[in-house]
Order: C-alpha cells, then structure tokens, then sequence
C-alpha cells in the first residue's frame, strides 16, 4: 500500500473558538464603520447586521504581522487608525518548553488539514527545550533532488530475524503508543485502531486489558504484557500480530504503571479484574524477570502461546540499555522498542519524569552503535518514542539510528489534547481524551477522531518524504542511521562549516 | 527486618488562595449564558451569588489550564493569562512552579504525580544537568515504593573506620566511634532569624517527629524548645563552648562556626567538647573556591562532621561574579572526590546544604557524594513563604502565620518531607538501591549531561561552541 492513497478530509476543531496567538486590539477611535469587516478574508471582524457596533474582532483567526503585507490587512485599511495587533497573552498559557503553543498548533492544524501549516509563523520544527532534537538540524545538500515523490517508499519491515515468522511490514514509520483502557477512553482507543488500520500499522493497547471493540482491528494492535499483568489473557496473546513486553516505561522508569482510584471507574474495573475505585499501581520490575536468561523465557512463552506473533521489547533508557538491547536480541525479540525519559504518561511522579534516565536522542545512538557492534543491528527492529513529537524528530530520530518511531502525545494533541497535564486523577482529561467518565468520554466521536490522526500521520508522512526527497533517497531505509546528515547547534564539525 | 520508618502525613491546608498561575478574566461581551459553569470540571466559573442573572469573576485559583471555557465561549468573552504576580515569585533558581509543587506537597503530603510527559527544559544547570539511572533487566533491580521490599533511607553521622584490627586472640583492638543514626538523609539547618515563635517550635517539633535534627544557634535554644535537645544540634562559636555545657550535655551533635583556628587544632576543641559530653562535633564550613582543601585538612585533624554550606541558590560563596562560583553539585563531586584521594572519606560525614529546593536534590546531592542534606527554605516555603531572588533575597511570610496553630505548622513540615521521602524511595527504587548509604558518590549510577552530550554529539560533531544553554 502506498502511503499517498490514503484519504484524507478536512476535519475542523470541535470547538468553537481555537487558541490565538494574536490580539487584534480595537481602541475607542472605531466608528463601526465596518471597512475590516468588508476587507479581512480570515473573518476576524464581524459586522452584524441591526447591530450598531463592531464584534470583539475573533483573534484566533487572525493570521499575524506577516498580514501586514496584504493590501487587504485591517491595520492599514481602518480610517482611524483604531486597529493594532499584538500577541495574545492567551498564547504563553499553552504549551511548555518541550511542546511549545507554536507545535501544539501546527499539529491541531495537521490533523484538520492533513498538511503542515500554510502559515509561516509557526516555528513547528523545533521545540524550546534548548537540547537534543531542540539543537539538531537537518543539513540537507544544496541543488534540486533528482528524486521523484512518488518514487520515494516510507514502509519498514518489522522482522528482521528471518525465523520463518511473518514478515510484517508497516507503511509509514510509525505506530500508536501504548494507552491502557482507563488511562484513556474506548473512543481514544477505537480511533488509534482504526487509523492504524488504514494506515496498515499498529497501535498498542497498553497496561489494561483487551476491550472487545478492538476485535475488528486486531491485525493491527499490539498487545501489552506489563509488570501487572492487567488484562492478559490467552487469547489477547492469541489474536494479534505482535506482542509487546512493556518492561519499563520512559516517563516512569523504574516504576510501574500507575492507575490512579478515581480513574479506576466500574468498566476500567472489570476490565482489569480489579476492585472500582482503588488505586493500581502495578510492580516494578517483573518479577518473574531478574536476568536476560529469564528474559527468555518470557520471550519463548508468548512464541509458544502464538507461533505467528512478532514480539517487541519495550525498555526504557538506562546507562546500560545497550546492553538491554543486546539481550533482548538474543532472547529472541524482534523489535526492541526504547522509549526515553522525556516520554509520555497517562500519571507519573513529577520527579521521575525529569530526573530518572536518559533521554532519547543518547539511547538510540547508543543502541544503535552497539547492535551494530555485536553484528545484529540487521536483525532487530529499533524503535524509538519518548519525546517524538514532530516529523522532524522522527527524522532525526531514524538519522541517529532508529528504524521507526512510536507515538503517543503527538496523537493525543491531534485529538486536541492541551497538554494540561490533568489526566492522572479526578474525573479524568476535561477534553474527553483520557477519561472513562460517562460524560467526558462522550465529548467526540470516533469518526472525527480517526480522520484527526489519519490526518496528521498523512502530514507527517508527508514532511518525511519531503525530507527523504531533498536527501536524494528513495527509502526511509537509507535514512537509518545517517547521523552525519545532522548537525547540531552547539558544536561544529572539524572540517567544513555548518548551519 | 527493622521496623519500617513512615512518615505520617495528613492534610493541613493553609489558605494561600493569594497566589495563582492562571489569571481568567470576563470580558464586557459576555452574555451571561453559563457555558463556562457547565464545561468547567474545576468549577472556576459560577453565577453570581448576589444577582444569579450574572456570571461571577472566575475563580481562577481552581483552573487547570484546561482551554474548556476559553474555546466553547460562545462570545469569545474569556481571556486568560500568566499571572504577572505569579511570574515574579522566586527568581532563576526558585523557580515559580517550585512554589506551587512544594505547597501541594506541603498540604497534602503525597507525591506530586501528574499525566502528560515531563515539560521543562532538556537540561539546566547544577542539579538539572544529571539524571539518574534505573535498573533493567541486566541488573537488580527492587520493588519501589508501593512494593513489598523494604528501603532504607537511614544515614549515619560520624566518623567511620577504615578497617578493623583484631588482636592475636581475635579481640577486637579497634574502638568503634559513636554515631548518631537519622532515619532520612535530611536534617533541618539554622533557619531565618525572626521567626515567629509557632514557627520555630515547629520545626523543632517536626524534626523530633522525623527523628532528625535541627541545628539551631545555642542562643536561641529557649526552655520551651530545651526538651527536644536530642533533636536540636546547638551551634556556636568554639570559643564558647563553657558557656554553653548545660547544651552540650544533653546535645548528641554540637555544631561549631567554622574559623582558621578549628583548621590548626580540631583536636583540642574536640577534648574540650569530651570533657563534658560524648556529643559529636560538627564543623559548618561556607563553601568558597579553598573548600576541599579546607575539608580535606579539617578532616585530616580528626573532624567528625562537616557541614558544607552553600548560598541559598546553591551557589559558591566568594562573592565574585556568579560565572565562576561553582555549584552545589561540582562544589559536592570536588569535596567527595578530595577525600577519596587522601584515602579518609568514610572517616567524615559530609552534609551538604544551600538550593537543596526539591526531592530530587537530596538523592542527587548524595550522589554526587553527600552523606546527607540539610534544608532550610523549602520548610518555610511549606509553610506559606514567598521567596523573591530580584534585587535582592527577600523572604515573605502569609499574613497571620503566626496565629496558626503549632500542630498545623508542624504538619505541613513533616508532610513537605514525608513527600520527599516517599520521593527518595522512588528514585531508590528504580536505581535498585536499598540501602541510602550506598547512593552516596555513586556517580556511576547517574548520568551527566556534560558526559553523555560529549560522548554522543562531541564524538560525532568533533567541537563544543556552547558550554551551556
């Protein structure tokens, strides 16, 4: 399947007024004339009709001070000089250094359109975390790429063992982030499946159990072996393609899931053969796992119980997870999936988000390099997550070594997650995404969501083609591990000057 | 298996409702329709209590940040902002939202945990350049703190020996010296001068509760305080130990102010200190440029404690430019690794103090080869305290503090540090460290930004521009 078949349909916000960046300011000197009303295409300004005043202009569609150079803008038009424009204080409230206003809106508008932004002010490539992916560019060759888009293939094999197991390919890059039933809602859930299905990857379902509505899309969803063991069951081992061993967790490591009471709701309960409303904090580590002997066995369990399944290791990143990774190739998995200590979380302890292991960009390399050292680097799928929030990080991220990218918070934010940071407890995500609350689960429905993340993986994979086609490669395969199509701000190469 | 050590912490709330993040405001077009009352999980919005045709102001010390209102405002009418009071608390060290986290975990004693993944910046300075690591698969790894394993966060003071010598009967030769057990590697130090007095009884009484201790100026050991003497570590100048034996009887740690002369002749104090009790001494040293030398010396004399102090934002005191006054973290690493080299670091206790602002500074600060930490802002700052750094360190109390009782002044200290233990416990945990005592100098078990930028990005970029952000 190509990439480009894929369909995609403009899917506007659900709300009725979107985060502005901008505040057109009107001052006393305004006549109501109604001249930026006639002149504005954005409908910032309305005129009502019977009314004798202007509306409050609507900021969030104005398009900035690069408007300026329209003859159309309403600074210039106005007689009296009475509109001027500044940036909304609004706009410092949303987002954080790591996911700045600028990518949470550039994303919003990748799951609306299907495209990166038109606008030009949106610095979306880039965080403001001043490190890792923050300070490194792509250093693309200067001259016309003789390569043609529709050339250029963005699938990867899985397995890469060649143990007779299934070869199982995905189409673009990437697949869904592990989210348990109960850290987010069946909406969320069902909406990750189905784009992965017409996507023709996968998605994950986490620490919580297998909810029947996924049946249908089980040739995409991989299923969760955690410390817990919350919902494991015969036959969700049975019933899908891949299995994956959720070790650790980048936001986390070192501890276990954790499900706090109040999102422990009746359905959560049954789900995970709990008791409602208490707390579940699942071990660390596995504790029937103390060695990579034991690792094993874990490993040669699930081929047993499923001979058709691939199975994937999810750790996060240690100073030793080379070693990890090593291990775990030689237990058998296919896929060793790092997620980095900047990850994401439905709940985790502040502390341990910041301050326990490293974060991505040093793992993948480090993988990378001693896979590639024990000569078995071609036998393993290296996946990366904690911290992928653009294309350009996927990018970066297959630069430094990786195969291909899960991602969690950037499918959230396309479902207009603000990154508030309040889904750990209480009734759950005010915006519907990670609730079971009767209420808030209901606040969008399934066919919007899927189109949002269709849309946005459509405008991912669209970046990376265009990143893949100014290299003059016509694979994401060649793309792996070119680290020294990278440069990074703070340091400059011996030889030559960069960026 | 001891007993395990719990702290126990129980809601005390303080009404600091003054300070809030986001600031909401109702614009003239608002129709009073209470869309806003219904989206809100947080209920910031409601109807005016006098005229309910009316929306009230928002209540924004309840918002979350959520965007509900602000989008599904019909008219557009909300605005909402940082608040510019809010922007102000602290400074570049004592950042805004430290306030916040440490007030929540001052009231309710938990472990802040939040959703969504970590927001700040990739890396900072001092302590915010390391990480820590954690166990997997390869490695031992424990049950942290909601397993069933037992962790302990119990440190000794004192000096250690090197070795033991038996005699040809297989007596012990050796004389085991005293030490003083704390269950967590925290003690409180001096805190600001003119508390009122429900605060300092307090923290006296809340350092009895931990079971540590608090060093307090000799001067200021009152007689209703005197009871706590156990807990109380007196601090005074060597020269007065005579006034002060009554003290030092009791005391089981004497703190002594640092001067040229305790460089000379340690011993001597030391004598003097014996003659009356079986105290230890402890030796508060600011930390300048000289430190580890100074340390090394002291130690080398026969000190038992040293308390090395730095500025309340954790930074050298040589009151020279702050580009060249180390940090807490190098000041730490420089005084551990001196004493390895003169081959006598188990035979002093190191307590370092100055910035120690969050949990994660006390196993950090061991790592980098701390015995134990010692705070002091952060219990204020539990118990309502703003901090401003700009023009100049101010500390600002909440109004009535002083008509709070005891109990809940006490509580919101011992719940502060219940959070950090319980915090200390996680990162234990996922390092697979039982025992606290083995954090300390483990840097092989963490992971420094300069190391780990170097070693990835210098070996493939060749030349650092930037030292740091």
């Amino acid at each position: 399947m190509k990439p480009s078949t894929v369909r995609i349909k403009k899917t506007p916000s659900r709300f009725k007024h979107q985060v502005p960046k901008y505040k057109v300011n009107r001052s006393a000197e305004c006549i109501s004339c109604g001249t930026c009303a006639k002149s504005c295409p954005y409908g910032v300004h309305e005129r009502v009709e019977g009314r004798n005043r202007m509306s409050v202009p609507i900021d969030y569609k104005c398009i900035g001070f690069d408007c300026q150079n329209n003859d159309f803008c309403c600074i210039a038009k106005c007689p009296r000089k009475a509109l001027s424009l500044s940036l909304n204080p609004m706009y410092e409230t949303l987002g954080d250094y790591r996911w700045t206003a600028d990518i949470i809106t550039a994303t919003w508008i990748m799951a609306e359109t299907g495209y990166p932004p038109e606008r030009k002010d949106l610095e979306y490539q880039v965080g403001n975390s001043g490190g890792g992916f923050d300070k490194l560019r792509l250093n693309f060759p200067t001259g016309r790429s003789k390569i043609d888009k529709f050339e250029i293939s963005t699938e990867i094999p899985l397995n890469r063992r060649n143990d007779g197991r299934p070869n199982v390919v995905i189409s673009t890059p990437m697949y869904g982030g592990g989210m348990s039933f109960g850290s987010v809602s069946l909406a969320t859930m069902i909406s990750k499946a189905r784009n992965a299905t017409l996507w023709n990857t996968f998605t994950c379902t986490g620490e919580g159990g297998y909810p029947d509505m996924l049946i249908p899309y089980n040739h995409h969803v991989i299923t969760q072996v955690a410390t817990g063991l919350f919902g494991v069951r015969e036959e969700t081992i049975q019933q899908v393609r891949i299995v994956e061993f959720k070790y650790a967790q980048g936001a986390k490591p070192g501890l276990g899931g954790h499900l706090l009471g109040d999102k422990n709701t009746e359905s959560v309960a049954r789900m995970r053969e709990a008791v409602k409303g208490t707390s579940l904090f699942s071990p660390f580590p596995f504790h029937s796992v103390y060695s990579i002997e034991d690792h094993k066995k874990h490993i040669d369990w699930i081929k047993e119980m499923n001979p058709q399944a691939l199975v994937s290791v999810k750790v996060s990143t240690p100073n030793d997870v080379d070693m990890v990774a090593v291990g775990s190739y030689y237990a058998g998995a296919h896929i060793i999936h790092i997620d980095g200590g900047y990850g994401g979380t439905g709940a985790a302890p502040d502390i341990a988000k910041k301050n326990i292991a490293m974060p991505i960009e040093y793992a993948i390399m480090k993988v990378h390099n001693f896979l590639k050292d024990e000569g078995v680097r071609d036998s393993m799928t290296l996946i990366a997550s904690g911290g992928i929030r653009t294309a350009h990080d996927l990018a970066k991220a297959i630069c430094l070594g990786a195969d291909g990218a899960v991602v969690g918070t950037a499918e959230l934010v396309s479902l207009e997650c603000v990154r508030c940071g309040n889904c750990e407890s209480g009734r759950g995500c005010a915006r519907g995404i990670a609730s079971t609350d009767s209420e808030l689960s209901d606040l969008f429905e399934e066919e919007w969501a899927t189109q949002r993340l269709t849309n946005m993986y459509h405008a991912w994979n669209v970046q990376l083609v265009e990143i893949l086609q100014k290299f003059g490669m016509k694979s994401v395969r060649e793309l792996v591990g070119r680290a020294d199509l990278l440069t990074h701000i703070d340091y400059r190469k011996e030889s030559g000057v960069c960026s | 298996m001891p007993k395990k050590y719990h702290i126990h912490t129980k809601t005390a709330p303080l009404n600091l409702d003054y300070v809030f993040k986001f600031r909401i405001e109702r614009g003239e077009n608002c129709i009073n329709c209470g869309r806003c009352t219904k989206v809100c999980l947080y209920e910031a919005h409601k109807r005016g209590k006098g005229d309910p045709r009316k929306m009230a102001d928002p209540n924004t010390v309840v918002c979350r940040n959520c965007f509900r209102c602000i989008q599904e405002c019909p008219r557009g009418a909300l605005e909402k902002s940082l608040d510019r009071d809010f922007l102000n608390i602290g400074g570049s060290y004592w950042k805004p939202d430290m306030f916040i986290t440490l007030w929540k975990q001052a009231e309710d004693g938990k472990v802040p945990v939040t959703g969504a993944g970590y927001r700040g910046p990739f890396t900072g300075l001092g302590f915010d350049s390391m990480w820590t690591d954690m166990s997997e698969i390869v490695r031992p790894t424990r049950d942290g703190i909601h397993g069933r394993e037992y962790i302990s966060t119990s440190v000794e003071l004192g000096r250690k020996l090197n070795h033991l010598s038996f005699g040809e009967n297989g007596q012990l030769l050796s004389k085991i010296h005293d030490t003083v057990d704390v269950p967590v590697p925290i003690i409180f130090d001096i805190p600001e001068d003119n508390l009122s007095p429900n605060v300092k009884v307090a923290l006296v009484r809340a350092a009895a509760e931990l079971n540590t201790c608090i060093v307090l100026p000799a001067a200021d050991i009152t007689a209703d305080i005197e009871k706590y003497i156990k807990h109380i570590i007196p601090f005074m100048s060597h020269e007065d130990i005579d006034k002060h034996h009554g003290l030092i009887r009791q005391a089981r740690i004497a703190a002594f102010e640092f001067t040229d002369a305790l460089l000379g002749d340690f011993s001597a104090v030391k004598d003097k200190v014996r003659k009356v009790s079986r105290a230890l001494t402890m030796i508060r040293v600011p930390a300048t440029k000289s430190l580890e030398s100074t340390v090394a010396k002291l130690a080398a004399g026969g000190a038992e404690i040293i308390h090395i102090v730095a500025d309340y934002r954790g930074m050298e005191m040589n009151g020279a430019a702050n580009a060249d006054r180390r940090l807490l973290k190098d000041i730490i690493r420089a005084v551990h690794r001196r004493l390895v080299e003169d081959c006598i670091r188990d035979e002093v206790t190191i307590i370092a103090s100055g910035g120690i602002a969050m949990a994660e500074h006390v196993p950090k600060a061991m790592i980098c080869g701390a015995d134990l930490t010692a705070v002091d802002l952060a219990l204020l700052i539990a118990i309502g305290a703003r901090l401003y750094e700009e023009p100049e360190k101010i500390l600002v109390f909440p109004d009535g503090l002083e008509k709070v009782p005891v109990r809940t002044v006490k509580q919101r200290i011992v719940n502060l540090m219940g959070a950090w233990h319980s915090q200390l416990l996680e990162v234990m945990g996922a390092m697979g460290i039982r025992e606290a005592r083995r954090l300390r100098g483990e840097t092989g078990r963490a992971i420094f930004f300069d190391e780990i930028d170097q070693d990835t990005f210098g070996k493939l970029f060749n030349i650092r521009e930037t030292k740091s952000l």
